[in-house]
């Protein structure tokens, strides 16, 4: 089963990714509400990926993203950004961090799982 | 509809109405905000603060099919990037928006 952490600092995005991820494809869901949770959550648990807002307070995706790229132990834990710019700038400044992947905001609960696998290269 | 599709269709229906808390209160900031704009009070505090419930408004509501209000609150978003919004049209968006989440009577 895979297992996806979540960081976000906003309840109800967390919610509804974490039951359209459990429901529609039955995956396990980790959660995080900042950056330096997350970082913790994924050094302890090991997912399989991570999904993480842009736009935090505190800490933001980005810099949490940098900081990740440091630890060896979860440096190779594909990294998805979740934001909600939708500006060309924006996107191209995310992808050249060197995240797996970037997806928007709001998302299709029905369909997340299948765009997280889509940018993942999941085939399962 | 799938048995996952309807399970949560179900619970997104649930956690619409957990969040009505959250949303009223994100559009009494952008009322609050836009009512400065008319009175030519509007400080940068409150208009960065509006423009932020902007962006969570555009980023949440179409998860929950209020595609509408995502379209609308993006506009809003873009609107506070200036430093002086037009503060007619921050009115209209920000009756547009709130039309757009209430649930039409027949």
């Amino acid at each position: 089963m895979r297992r996806i952490l979540i960081i976000d600092d906003e309840d109800d995005i967390r919610e509804v990714a974490a039951l359209s991820l459990e429901a529609t494809a039955g995956w396990e869901i980790l959660a995080a509400h900042s950056g330096l949770e997350g970082i913790r959550a994924a050094a302890e648990e090991k997912p399989d990926a991570i999904l993480m807002d842009v736009m935090m307070p505190g800490m933001d995706g980005p810099t949490t993203f940098r900081q990740m790229q440091q630890n060896p132990d979860i440096a190779r834990i594909p990294v998805l950004l979740l934001t909600a710019k939708v500006q060309g700038v924006d996107q191209r400044r995310f992808a050249d961090l060197g995240v797996a992947g970037v997806l928007f905001k709001p998302f299709d609960p029905m369909t997340l799982a299948q765009e997280i696998s889509h940018a993942l290269g999941w085939k399962d | 509809m799938s048995e996952a599709a309807d399970k949560t269709a179900a619970l997104l229906a649930k956690l619409w109405v957990k969040i009505q808390p959250i949303v009223e209160e994100r559009l009494a900031i952008l009322d609050r905000a836009s009512s400065a704009a008319t009175a030519g009070s509007l400080s940068p505090e409150l208009r960065k603060e509006a423009q932020n419930n902007a962006h969570k408004l555009a980023g949440a509501l179409g998860m929950y099919g209020f595609d509408e209000g995502t379209l609308v609150a993006r506009e809003l978003e873009r609107l506070l990037d200036t430093e002086a919004p037009d503060p007619v049209r921050f009115s209209e968006l920000v009756r547009e928006l709130r039309t757009s989440v209430t649930p039409q009577k027949v």
